[in-house]
């Protein structure tokens, strides 16, 4: 079968190009940890009111969630670069005159993108923890290692529905600098009226309608659940399901101009 | 010989309308060493893709390696190697993992890879650098890394789109070197591109001038040389103003002598066996006590036998620059 080898040396080239180029890595991770330090900073006094965050929940381990969420963001939305990178240097081109599998060409991509936003987490979460022994705020994940996979699997998850937008965007405008433009235009918007960085119930009433609708908010909120909450199904498997539903319509829009690219 | 190429009113139109290949048919035989010459927006890369199964044609019959264009594109695939006008290695990863992955991407064995890549490495003189990033490469070891990748899976059949544009003399004449040792030692065959005049002429045992997306003229660089005509024979007098027409004179009574025109040297004489015509011309002028500064002898280029074809000069001004060894960076 050479799409599973075609993949993973793919998957490797990726990888490879991204720990040598450990600026990229910076960049995205920047500015989540930049959060992570600012809104724990200035919004920790929001513990001491009561009925905004539940008992016994820091903002620490409340906002820890958003901010895991907004890097996946930041790091699926360079995928798409990287593919009008390799259709400007011509390198896709390489790719196409030799019989590589088609699909293992996006299947290497996303495969690496969802692997990279695993690693990034798992820094942030790092970092987290840190955070709260320097702070000495309480921060832990309930549900424990399992629950750090389940947190991992729904940002991947996610992270994937995201790259597909970028990728579709990256393959339809050959332009590095429209993707960005275009990713950092939705990026905040869709973060902010959400309930990635604060509680629903401190929001105004339009946002909370809003943020019904956003795909973000279910993200967060089952990555809350293994956080904070416990293993919540109720919450778990309906953010699976949109975040599902995302990416079928990005993945799909990616795989369409991918085969007006290929053929 | 048995024909590794055959295209048949090959047309391609691109989706906004423009004809980028207009109706041309050429064969290429195993073994052979074939060009397309031609300016910039010739269509001379349009019909390396149209074959190398990037683009689809319009219309038209393709048969590459004994395979279907249409039909059998993957087989195609498998037994071609292609080095495209840019040069294209990936500059994160270092020389042998670029051939690596392309051994991948051929889905040969890891071992097998680890050899061939070896091999390639030493044919391209790039042994030393092997282990650094491409990104630092100069272009013509670039170039090179890139001419191995294509060579991984030691292919039939190599197409390269315009290998040695922009290139400094030493690399362009290093490349020039592998590539007629793989097509005479490895019997590869080899479809080649370029808009430089002496690139066809060196390399190319068949080619065909390619003009507006059609074949203008197409045989062995002797063949179409020898369809312009004469040669030409230069002769610079020591006194021109006055002995001139004297020995224009005496020369235009000689067997085979076409045209005589004055030139700045003296005279410029064409004529079909010029190379015999030169010592003629020399005892004659001598008896005749006409004194000679200088006797050249100058074969019709590739550039006169465009100009036939076309009307016009390859279009001197869109070549790139010509390399200019001041820039050939020596290392």
């Amino acid at each position: 079968m050479t799409l599973g080898s075609d993949t993973r040396y793919l998957f490797i080239r990726y990888l490879t190009k991204l720990v040598r180029n450990p600026i990229l890595l910076f960049f995205s991770l920047f500015q989540p940890i930049l959060f992570l330090a600012l809104f724990t900073q200035l919004l920790t006094r929001l513990g001491s009111f009561p009925g905004i965050l539940p008992d016994h929940v820091s903002y620490l381990e409340f906002a820890a969630a958003g901010i895991l969420l907004q890097n996946a963001f930041g790091s699926a939305l360079q995928s798409g670069n990287s593919i009008v990178a390799d259709i400007d240097s011509g390198f896709l081109q390489k790719m196409l005159v030799t019989p590589v599998s088609r699909s293992a060409i996006l299947l290497g991509r996303l495969t690496s993108d969802a692997f990279r936003v695993v690693i990034q987490s798992a820094i942030i979460l790092g970092l987290a923890y840190a955070f709260g022994a320097i702070e000495n705020t309480p921060f832990s994940v309930t549900t424990g290692v399992l629950g750090i996979l389940g947190i991992f699997f729904t940002l991947a998850f996610f992270g994937l529905a995201w790259s597909g937008i970028s990728l579709a965007l990256g393959m339809k405008t050959r332009s590095a600098e429209t993707v960005f433009a275009i990713g950092g235009v939705i990026t905040f918007p869709l973060l902010f009226l959400s309930s990635a960085l604060f509680p629903i119930s401190f929001l105004p009433t339009w946002v909370k309608d809003v943020s019904m609708f956003n795909p973000v908010s279910y993200a967060v909120d089952a990555s809350r659940a293994f956080m904070i909450t416990g293993y919540d199904w109720g919450t778990i498997l309906p953010a699976w399901g949109v975040i599902g539903l995302v990416a079928l319509i990005t993945l799909s829009a990616t795989l369409y101009q991918f085969r007006k690219v290929v053929s | 010989m048995s024909d590794i190429i055959s295209v048949k009113d090959l047309v391609l139109v691109y989706a906004d309308g423009t004809k980028a290949v207009d109706n041309i048919s050429f064969n290429v035989a195993e073994g052979e060493f074939f060009g397309f010459l031609g300016p910039n927006g010739a269509g001379k890369s349009t019909t390396i893709k149209v074959l190398t199964t990037l683009l689809r044609k319009t219309s038209g019959e393709v048969n590459v390696a004994g395979y279907n264009l249409e039909k059998d594109a993957a087989a195609i695939r498998k037994v071609i190697g292609v080095q495209s006008q840019d040069t294209t290695v990936d500059g994160d990863l270092t020389g042998r993992e670029n051939l690596e992955l392309q051994g991948h991407f051929y889905q040969m064995k890891t071992s097998e890879i680890k050899a061939r890549v070896k091999e390639l490495l030493r044919l391209v003189e790039l042994e030393s650098v092997a282990e650094k990033r491409a990104r630092n490469y100069s272009g013509g070891m670039k170039k090179r890394l890139d001419l191995a990748s294509a060579l991984i899976h030691k292919p039939k059949m190599l197409f390269l789109d315009e290998p040695t544009t922009g290139l400094d003399p030493q690399s362009r004449s290093t490349i020039w070197a592998y590539l007629q040792r793989l097509n005479k030692e490895e019997g590869i065959t080899i479809f080649l591109t370029t808009q430089y005049l002496e690139e066809a002429d060196k390399l190319c045992k068949r080619l065909s001038i390619i003009d507006y997306g059609k074949i203008a003229a197409s045989g062995t660089p002797g063949e179409l040389k020898s369809q312009v005509g004469a040669d030409s024979i230069r002769v610079g007098l020591e006194n021109c103003d006055r002995d001139r027409s004297r020995a224009k004179e005496i020369i235009r009574s000689m067997t085979g002598v076409s045209e005589i025109i004055d030139s700045e040297e003296c005279i410029n004489v064409f004529a079909k066996n010029a190379s015999q015509l030169i010592a003629d011309i020399v005892r004659a002028l001598d008896s005749s006590d006409i004194r000679l500064t200088t006797v050249t002898f100058a074969q019709p280029t590739l550039d006169d036998v465009f100009m036939k074809h076309t009307g016009r000069r390859i279009r001197v001004e869109e070549l790139v620059k010509a390399p200019s060894m001041m820039f050939g960076g020596r290392r």
